[in-house]
């Protein structure tokens, strides 16, 4: 049995606020993501209570696990594979380490069209037609999730991509959800 | 010759200028411009005489050397040597080095029990002795090899993303392909390194045993022991830095080999998803998020339309219509025919018209069976017959009829000369 001192959980609510909007806590948001750190078992017990499964990914982040998303959210999650899928192709194709370049480059609204432009019949299918509509329509949902921060120039990804990679590599025929189905 | 401390003031008094060529031109050749510069960059406030004398110093001290055939110079390979060892930029050497000098010590091992079993000291001080140099270098191979590899690493993690992978991890695939496999085979507790150490430890065991029972050379069984610790040592100590170099070498190999495979990947399911369409390729595999607020929230114009449509409709819970049985079955009221009662009160009020009479006394005394509720109907059709001549009292009463309490103005028979009042007041308790 955990024993949960809530005078010791000083950042719940901020935290609860956070990963009920499905906002993914990672090393960047240093209060909140140090208090998970050290409190991860009350947070747990107490989040399990209250039915959410809250999981910590070695890779540095915190979120709450779900087996469905709301349609729209859906939407919004399969428009962000996307994304993530043809930057690392197209940092593979300019000769750069993907990986590397994912975490380390800024998008800015000049790759954002460029990724448009080269992919339109994609994104024409999540009704995205150019650079800021990708902007509006990703990368700042991205950052309300989690998954981004906004710097000077454009927006840089943090480490909750890794669930995108993880999802990557899970895709083959097999998932390809036919018509008649 | 040079005197070694001249030489070690020079370097220590040059040593700044002596790095910066040394980093900036690796071991590639310069000119004597260079040297000057380099000079001129590390002491701005010499004059150009100064540099002048400073750089033929280092001429003829032999720290830079003039290449074979052209004006072009390069730092002496020993100075290079012991700067590499100072600054540890190490680079790797080959697996055939420690080989070719592991063989030669069991080779040397057998020559060494060969002197001891003719008893030739001499030639068994002088092996050892040898031996021990070898087993120092492969040591010092060891360690180099690891910095070597540490600067492998470092660089390969600290350049630049704009380099291909591929490029990038070079040195790292060769540093392992080339190096640590090789090694890691020799080190195997079955490889040839191991047998190799275990004759040679049994050589010199055997030796120093000989040496304690003959009581010869005495002096001699302490070198061999120190040998055979160093070649234990040096086992352990090669076991350990290859361990360390393949600790860190292994995961910048699995990152290659994962990148390599999320590429491949990455352009598989674009195929994939431009040939199916977006939708159905993905909706399976991506990624969940818990999104209270849309499921708990009205965002949009439509949710609160629809929100307010669903309103309109509202049922507590559903409605049921009751059952057939559950309803009470119609009794008819139990009144007797009215014209029944009217001939009655007739006949019984015609005769006696002196006192009046009060007409629920009557209903009371003639229908006893009669429920208050029907008594009342009674009462009033008898009330509203204009056939019949009655009058209200001024005085209320409480009557008891049926079980019930009523208070009311009550309507008795008429008495002579009084007129009608049609106005009943009945009031249920």
């Amino acid at each position: 049995m955990t024993q949960i001192n809530l005078d010791e959980l000083s950042h719940l609510q901020a935290i609860n606020k956070k990963l009920v909007t499905g906002y993914h806590i990672s090393e960047q948001d240093t209060v909140m993501w140090q208090e998970l750190d050290q409190q991860i078992d009350a947070y747990r017990a107490l989040f399990s209570a209250l039915g959410h499964d809250l999981q910590h990914d070695s890779r540095g982040f915190y979120y709450f696990a779900s087996d469905e998303s709301t349609p729209n959210m859906g939407k919004i999650s399969r428009a962000i594979a996307l994304t993530i899928y043809i930057l690392i192709e197209h940092y593979a194709n300019s000769g750069k380490d993907p990986m590397r370049a994912l975490f380390d480059e800024v998008s800015d609204l000049e790759l954002m069209q460029t990724l448009v432009q080269m992919n339109k019949h994609l994104f024409d299918q999540l009704e995205i037609f150019s650079g800021s509509d990708l902007r509006k329509d990703v990368y700042l949902r991205m950052v309300r999730l989690g998954l981004s921060r906004e710097v000077e120039t454009g927006f840089m990804l943090q480490a909750p991509i890794y669930r995108y990679i993880d999802a990557l590599m899970e895709v083959n025929e097999e998932t390809y959800i036919g018509e008649d189905e | 010759m040079i005197p070694a401390k001249k030489l070690l003031n020079t370097l220590t008094e040059h040593w700044g200028m002596l790095e910066l060529l040394f980093k900036r031109f690796k071991m590639a050749d310069f000119s004597l411009k260079d040297v000057q510069n380099a000079i001129k960059q590390k002491q701005p406030t010499w004059s150009n005489e100064r540099i002048y004398k400073e750089t033929n110093r280092l001429l003829n001290q032999d720290i830079i050397i003039p290449l074979a055939k052209s004006s072009q110079l390069e730092i002496n390979r020993a100075i290079a040597d012991f700067a590499t060892f100072l600054l540890q930029e190490e680079h790797l050497g080959l697996a055939q080095e420690i080989t070719v000098l592991v063989d030669d010590l069991a080779r040397l091992g057998d020559r060494l029990d060969n002197a001891g079993s003719i008893e030739d000291y001499d030639e068994m001080r002088r092996f050892s002795r040898i031996m021990d140099d070898r087993v120092r270098k492969i040591m010092k191979l060891f360690a180099h090899n690891e910095n070597a590899i540490l600067n492998i690493v470092e660089q390969a993690k600290a350049n630049n993303a704009v380099q291909s992978l591929q490029k990038r991890y070079q040195a790292v695939i060769e540093a392992f392909d080339e190096y640590i496999e090789p090694m890691l085979e020799m080190v195997d507790i079955r490889g040839s390194f191991h047998a190799c150490f275990n004759t040679i430890e049994s050589q010199i065991s055997s030796q120093i045993e000989s040496i304690e029972r003959s009581g010869k050379a005495y002096q001699d069984k302490r070198m061999l022991e120190r040998l055979r610790t160093r070649i234990l040592e040096m086992h352990l100590v090669g076991r350990e830095s290859l361990r360390k170099s393949a600790d860190m070498l292994m995961p910048l190999r699995e990152e290659l080999r994962r990148n390599n495979m999320i590429t491949r990947q990455a352009a598989k399911v674009l195929g994939l998803v431009r040939k199916n369409g977006v939708d159905n390729m993905l909706t399976a595999v991506q990624p969940n998020f818990v999104s209270d607020t849309q499921r708990f929230s009205l965002g949009q114009q439509r949710h609160i339309i629809a929100y307010m449509a669903a309103l309109a409709e509202f049922e507590h819970s559903e409605y049921e219509l009751p059952d057939q049985q559950d309803v009470p079955s119609f009794v008819t009221p139990n009144i007797p025919d009215y014209h029944n009662v009217k001939a009655n009160f007739k006949k019984r009020f015609n005769s006696k018209r002196k006192k009046p009479q009060p007409l629920l006394t009557f209903l009371g005394e003639s229908y006893p069976g009669l429920e208050a509720d029907e008594m009342l109907f009674l009462y009033q059709k008898l009330v509203s017959d204009s056939e019949i001549e009655i009058s209200q009292s001024d005085e209320k009463m409480r009557v008891k009829i049926a079980g019930q309490h009523f208070s009311l103005f009550p309507f008795n028979t008429k008495p002579i000369d009084s007129k009608p009042v049609v106005s009943p007041h009945t009031g249920n308790e």
